[in-house]
């Protein structure tokens, strides 16, 4: 006992001299003698009972200090005039806080990542997907095997390369490995050639057979990132394939695959032909320049009929997030009219008006607007990427799911933009505080009813209508001199005595 | 601060205890039962709002003593004006923590009454 008493009353020191660098500087001195003083008696008490000593002796009371050095350290936080909770700085500090954490959590989530930053491998503005479900196709298997082949020998002037491949889940198993079912894009043995995607991996001088090509992510999670998979020999179907190479995480194309499964012309021929699959192509520049979209074209089929299809250019495809959130952005600002009154009030900012706010304070005020929009913006992108991207949803439902909650979540930050706004000080822009309402609003002949509010500094009244007239249609700002200054002293808004 | 201000339940058991002569905060933790994270901003905030004050011991009373000094306090006029004020808030405040004039009025009380608020 007596040694827990001892080495409690040591870590009792210790613990208050911590709890001391967490005092602001110019407090420490007084916390710091009042705390030790006070342990002079909490160790005095030791002759109380062990339980007792437990709850109220010198280590109890020192912990208890590490509480005090917090409450202090919020009051002081409290204090900073930039920190106050009228102050611009505060909300724009909060709004960056938010935006911050939106693009961490954002950088957590692989599929949000890979959506947030769209650096994908495959080279030049050339490769296209083809459709013939318009943009819709270019995230669903359209193109039957038949036109593919066909297109192979009647698309030379249009296309340089022309790749194609199906999903298809597949049982892969491997000696010591177990099987993994993986969804497994039944591939063209160009394809990588087409996306201009160099595999890392020597080819196998003794297999001459189909290859199989991992995702990173398969190769992470069925195969544990062993680097001994790459060269050996899998099963599909009871037929063996071996295991090339494994490719970078950008790499990513639509039908979300774990794998690729190379097969040589012959292997493809014997799938049915109206199988359906995605086709991959780069155009040939003579034949019509890289669609920064998309662009219809015709191709003949065997028996002479022209069909079109539409090539998708694949870079464009990556950007498809950043373009979803435009047209939440669309719609938001179309919608915004409806929420809430789009003038900010009228302020003296009228040539040869009196009290006509200077040019700073007017330019400050607007750029202060501006950079809340910007912040909205900058908190609502990442998180809507995050929410709709993150958890590895198909792309039809993620992008439904981003337009869903970027639009509302655009469309009340805006709203609360505007009418933060307009309850600020034009000069100060600090909140303005102590409303009051004044008139009533069966006395409206010649008179107003509304509520005043005033700046705290005493830079002027703001009076917003209850109703509004022909002769009162906006809130109003009124400039105060300085003779007024006397009148206003900011005060503590905390109530007093209350723990 | 307004005499009818509403004081929390902790600072009026503060307030009295240091009414009742625990005049430092050790001791109003003990009477109080109080944790010190609780007790130590609390009474700075009672003194920030001026309803009690502190003040250092001399240093040559604790030397004498071999401890270290004391800090101190006090309720201020408006700090009793706030604790009587606070009884018709919190009536048992005056039983948990007696002050020594309480005690005092209790004792000259017939043992009728004394029976009656015990009860």
């Amino acid at each position: 006992m007596r040694s827990i008493r001892v080495h409690s009353v040591l870590f009792a020191r210790i613990n208050l001299r911590a709890a001391s660098l967490l005092v602001p500087r110019a407090d420490r001195a007084g916390w710091s003698a009042e705390w030790s003083a006070e342990l002079y008696y909490a160790c005095s008490a030791r002759r109380c009972a062990a339980d007792r000593w437990m709850q109220t002796g010198p280590l109890a009371f020192s912990l208890g200090a590490f509480h005090d050095a917090f409450w202090i350290r919020c009051n002081h936080l409290r204090e900073e005039p930039l920190l106050q909770r009228a102050s611009p700085i505060r909300r724009g500090l909060i709004l960056a806080t938010f935006a911050a954490l939106a693009v961490i959590l954002c950088l957590c989530l692989p599929g949000a990542r890979q959506a947030l930053l769209p650096i994908h491998a495959f080279r030049g503005n050339d490769l296209v997907t083809l459709s013939s479900a318009g943009y819709a196709g270019a995230q669903a298997p359209t193109i039957p095997l038949e036109n593919y082949l066909e297109w192979q020998t009647n698309t030379d002037k249009l296309f340089s390369d022309l790749a194609w491949y199906r999903p298809a889940v597949k049982n892969v198993a491997m000696a010591h490995q177990g099987t993994a079912r993986l969804s497994t894009g039944i591939a063209s043995g160009n394809l990588f050639r087409v996306l201009g995607i160099a595999l890392p991996g020597a080819p196998s001088a003794s297999y001459s057979g189909p290859s199989l090509i991992l995702t990173r992510k398969a190769w992470r999670r069925w195969f544990h990132s062993d680097p001994g998979v790459i060269g050996r020999v899998a099963s599909i179907d009871g037929r063996p394939v071996r295991v090339a190479s494994v490719l970078p995480d950008e790499a990513d194309l639509p039908g979300q695959m774990d794998a690729w499964l190379l097969a040589d012309q012959h292997a493809l021929a014997q799938l049915p032909r109206h199988t359906k699959g995605f086709a991959l192509a780069r155009i040939r520049s003579s034949a019509f320049p890289a669609p920064r979209g998309g662009i219809r074209i015709m191709i003949e089929t065997r028996d002479g009929v022209p069909r079109c299809f539409d090539c998708i250019s694949v870079g464009w495809l990556a950007w498809q997030p950043s373009a979803n959130f435009l047209f939440a952005l669309l719609l938001a600002c179309l919608a915004l009219p409806a929420t809430t009154a789009l003038p900010l009030g009228d302020y003296p900012s009228h040539r040869g008006h009196r009290d006509r706010l200077a040019f700073a304070v007017r330019s400050r005020r607007w750029f202060f607007l501006v950079i809340k929009f910007v912040l909205v913006l900058a908190v609502v992108y990442p998180a809507s990427i995050a929410l709709a991207w993150g958890p590895s949803l198909p792309p039809s439902i993620a992008l439904m799911i981003q337009v869903m909650a970027a639009f509302p979540a655009l469309l009340f930050g805006f709203r609360w933009v505007l009418q933060d706004q307009r309850r600020r000080c034009p000069e100060c822009l600090r909140l303005l505080s102590n409303p009051a309402r004044v008139g009533q609003a069966s006395c409206n002949f010649l008179s107003w009813n509304g509520t005043e509010l005033f700046c705290d500094r005493g830079h002027g009244l703001l009076h917003i209508p209850e109703l509004p007239t022909s002769w009162f249609s906006t809130q109003r700002w009124l400039c105060l001199d300085s003779s007024w200054l006397c009148l206003f002293s900011e005060s503590s808004s905390t109530s007093p005595g209350m723990v | 601060m307004p005499v009818d201000a509403k004081l929390s339940h902790t600072a009026a058991m503060i307030l009295q205890a240091i009414h009742a002569g625990h005049i430092y905060g050790f001791s109003v933790m003990q009477m109080t039962g109080l944790p010190s994270g609780t007790v130590y901003p609390a009474m700075r905030r009672l003194e920030r709002d001026g309803l009690i004050l502190s003040r250092w011991e001399q240093q040559a009373i604790a030397d004498a003593d071999q401890r270290p000094p004391r800090k101190y306090y006090r309720l201020t006029r408006t700090g009793k004006t706030t604790l009587e004020a606070a009884y018709k808030r919190y009536p048992l405040l005056e039983r948990m923590l007696p002050s020594p004039q309480s005690t005092l009025r209790q004792s000259t009380l017939p043992q009728s009454t004394l029976k009656e608020q015990r009860a």
